[in-house]
């Protein structure tokens, strides 16, 4: 097993972009207080479906998408509402996609996790991920092809270690050299399957010696350290050194989507993850190293709060779409 | 004309130095567009359609892959949705199972879900004839026809696999091009090839008749004509007409020689339930209803895998005495 990578204690911040700390701790911030909206949202029946939340997630998502330029690849799943927060992706139009809103990014053509938004660099993957895997690594190959320095960033589950097209897209960015970055979400659990049933390797950062490519696993609660990997990862990417893969390691901290009580996951794993709050443990950073205080922090909390407020309100208000459109656009003219 | 490695038109190319002329064609026209596939450089692809392309074109623009349908179909996903053109090319249509995912979920229903062109063009040499049995033999149109949002090309000659190659490279949508292996060394065009794109959606009377016509595409097109040219002898008189593409269904062309001769037959190599010609059959009564003089008439393969010994294959894919056998029932009924 590989070792995990941490930020040291001491100094975390020395040597840091300190408007970019302060932004990756608003857009996790934004992140945790849009999704604990949408489950309350969910609970009251605002939406249609289930809804998939990336709780403990936050570190990952906002950390890795932090460590790329505007105009790289984003191929996000469902746990990454950060990353498309961190992209520009408005809150309300994340609800309007939960509910089947004219004003979401497909129109409401299709729904839930499927907000994806290429005008923000962002694949919108379909429900089979990691299918999002093999596309990624052609906006990668496309980069390569035109000798740009742009790099592409997939984003998966551990249950998504399993499948063909994860193995085949790896072997593929190893080969081909492809400036691609793999980002495993190991969550411990893939709907109610636990790790021990997905893999015989105990981790997953190890599986990259299989395709040539680095693998590094970092807590994944730390959003320091899943940024500097990942940012280590860009780098050799950008520099025509190919892919590598990061595994952060995090707890699932709700069900597979909300509708799923998950009993299956044993107490005591939830109450020794609950103390590893990776909004709170950055928050604790910042607060430390003195670049916010209470009242920041606070505000910062509060302005959270009020826009996904805002977002649910104008989600709600919006309109649903027209029926007669429906059989437009099937095809490309 | 074309130098370093890349084909010549000898004036009498065949189908599939036609569908060779057209990549090259198109290749030379534009940069973004690419081919990838398994052993489509170094070894000139499995049945040389890309012989010389590596010398002419570099690694860049023709990309040979390790064996993952699903990862470099995906691949070419992700790369037309960022702009390029890709060219993929399955070694036979009996592989692209592997591949349905990325063709399905991920291509089919992009454009309709986002907007997003998705210009994908893929090739796969499929159909049987050729003693290569159950796995190398099969006529895959069907799997795709009843997916919204893909295209299916279906050549019978060297002049339309060309132009109408040619046409699907410059299509926004994905297309499933199937070349017909049974006529890759066995039809030759009579003169050098336009090389001008056929319009996609087009079928075409290629022979004129008056008490029966034949519907029918890809290689039971020169079939049928040698039918037809036989049955003429004895008075019968059929038109023919190639569909070309099945996806989209010029329903015009079909349905004004139904109305003209008032009788149908749709013949198609596929395996006969719920093969294409039942969509054929049923546009046909839908359209054509009151001028038919007898029930629309379906000829095709058994509805068994294909068998590779010759009495065996011979037994379950449509034979000339009984496709004429059908036709002269149905004419003079």
């Amino acid at each position: 097993m590989a070792a995990t990578r941490s930020r040291r204690k001491a100094n975390a911040l020395t040597g840091r972009d300190h408007a970019l700390m302060r932004r990756i701790f608003e857009t996790m911030v934004l992140t945790r207080a849009v999704e604990d909206r949408m489950v309350a949202m969910y609970k009251g029946g605002d939406l249609l479906g289930s809804l998939y939340t990336g709780h403990w997630h936050e570190a990952i998502s906002v950390g890795a998408a932090a460590a790329l330029r505007p105009d790289d690849y984003l191929a996000p799943i469902h746990r990454d509402l950060g990353a498309h927060l961190w992209r520009g992706l408005p809150p309300w139009q994340v609800m309007a996609s939960f509910m089947g809103k004219a004003t979401s990014p497909t129109g409401g053509r299709d729904g839930t996790l499927h907000y994806g938004r290429l005008d923000l660099g962002i694949y919108n993957l379909p429900s089979h991920i990691p299918a999002n895997f093999p596309v990624a690594i052609g906006m990668a190959f496309a980069a390569q092809y035109r000798g740009q320095d742009r790099v592409a960033l997939a984003f998966c589950g551990d249950g998504s270690t399993s499948r063909a097209d994860w193995h085949e897209s790896l072997n593929i960015a190893g080969v081909l050299k492809l400036p691609c970055i793999f980002v495993i979400e190991n969550n411990q659990f893939a709907y109610s399957t636990p790790l021990r049933l997905q893999t015989a390797t105990g981790d997953f950062a190890s599986k990259a010696s299989a395709y040539g490519m680095p693998g590094t696993r970092v807590d994944g609660t730390d959003v320091l350290a899943m940024h500097d990997v990942v940012s280590d990862a860009v780098a050799l990417a950008r520099a025509g050194e190919g892919p590598s893969l990061v595994e952060g390691v995090t707890m699932r901290m709700h069900g597979h989507a909300e509708h799923d009580s998950a009993d299956y996951v044993p107490r005591e794993m939830l109450e020794e993850w609950a103390k590893k709050d990776p909004v709170q443990l950055f928050e604790n950073v910042l607060l430390e190293a003195g670049l916010v205080d209470e009242d920041a922090v606070k505000q910062i909390r509060e302005d959270a709060r009020q826009q996904a407020i805002a977002a649910r309100r104008k989600a709600l208000a919006d309109p649903m779409p027209d029926p007669s459109t429906v059989e437009a656009g099937v095809y490309a003219d | 004309m074309p130098t370093n490695g890349g084909p010549t038109d000898s004036g009498q190319a065949t189908y599939l130095e036609a569908i060779g002329l057209a990549l090259d064609n198109e290749m030379d026209r534009d940069p973004d567009v690419f081919i990838i596939g398994e052993d489509v450089g170094q070894f000139g692809g499995a049945f040389k359609v890309t012989k010389g392309f590596l010398d002419k074109y570099g690694p860049r623009r023709v990309v040979d892959t390790p064996i993952a349908e699903t990862g470099f179909t995906g691949l070419a996903a992700g790369a037309a949705l960022v702009g390029l053109r890709p060219v993929v090319e399955f070694q036979f249509a009996d592989f692209i199972s592997c591949a349905f995912d990325p063709i399905i979920n991920v291509m089919a229903r992009h454009h309709w879900r986002t907007g997003d062109p998705m210009p994908v063009t893929m090739r796969a040499p499929f159909g049987a004839r050729l003693r290569a049995g159950p796995t190398h033999s099969q006529s895959v149109e069907s799997y795709f026809a009843h997916v919204p949002g893909l295209k299916i090309v279906m050549p019978a000659t060297p002049e339309d696999a060309a132009g109408l190659l040619i046409s699907s490279i410059r299509d926004n949508n994905p297309v499933l091009y199937l070349e017909n292996k049974y006529l890759y060394r066995r039809l030759r065009a009579s003169a050098p090839l336009t090389l001008e794109p056929i319009p996609l959606g087009l079928a075409k009377v290629v022979r004129e008749g008056s008490q029966v016509s034949l519907i029918t595409y890809s290689a039971c097109v020169s079939q049928a004509l040698e039918i037809a040219e036989e049955l003429d002898k004895d008075g019968i008189s059929v038109e023919v007409v190639d569909v070309r593409t099945l996806v989209p269904l010029d329903v015009e062309t079909i349905a004004a020689s139904v109305r003209k001769t008032s009788r149908a037959v749709v013949l198609h190599e596929a395996a006969l339930r719920l093969g294409y010609g039942a969509e054929i059959a049923s546009v046909i009564q839908e359209e054509c209803f009151w001028h038919l003089d007898q029930p629309v008439t379906r000829i095709g393969a058994k509805n068994t895998p294909t068998p590779t010994s010759p009495p065996l294959e011979d037994a379950v894919v449509p034979q000339p005495a009984q496709i004429a056998q059908t036709l002269r029932k149905v004419a003079t009924a």
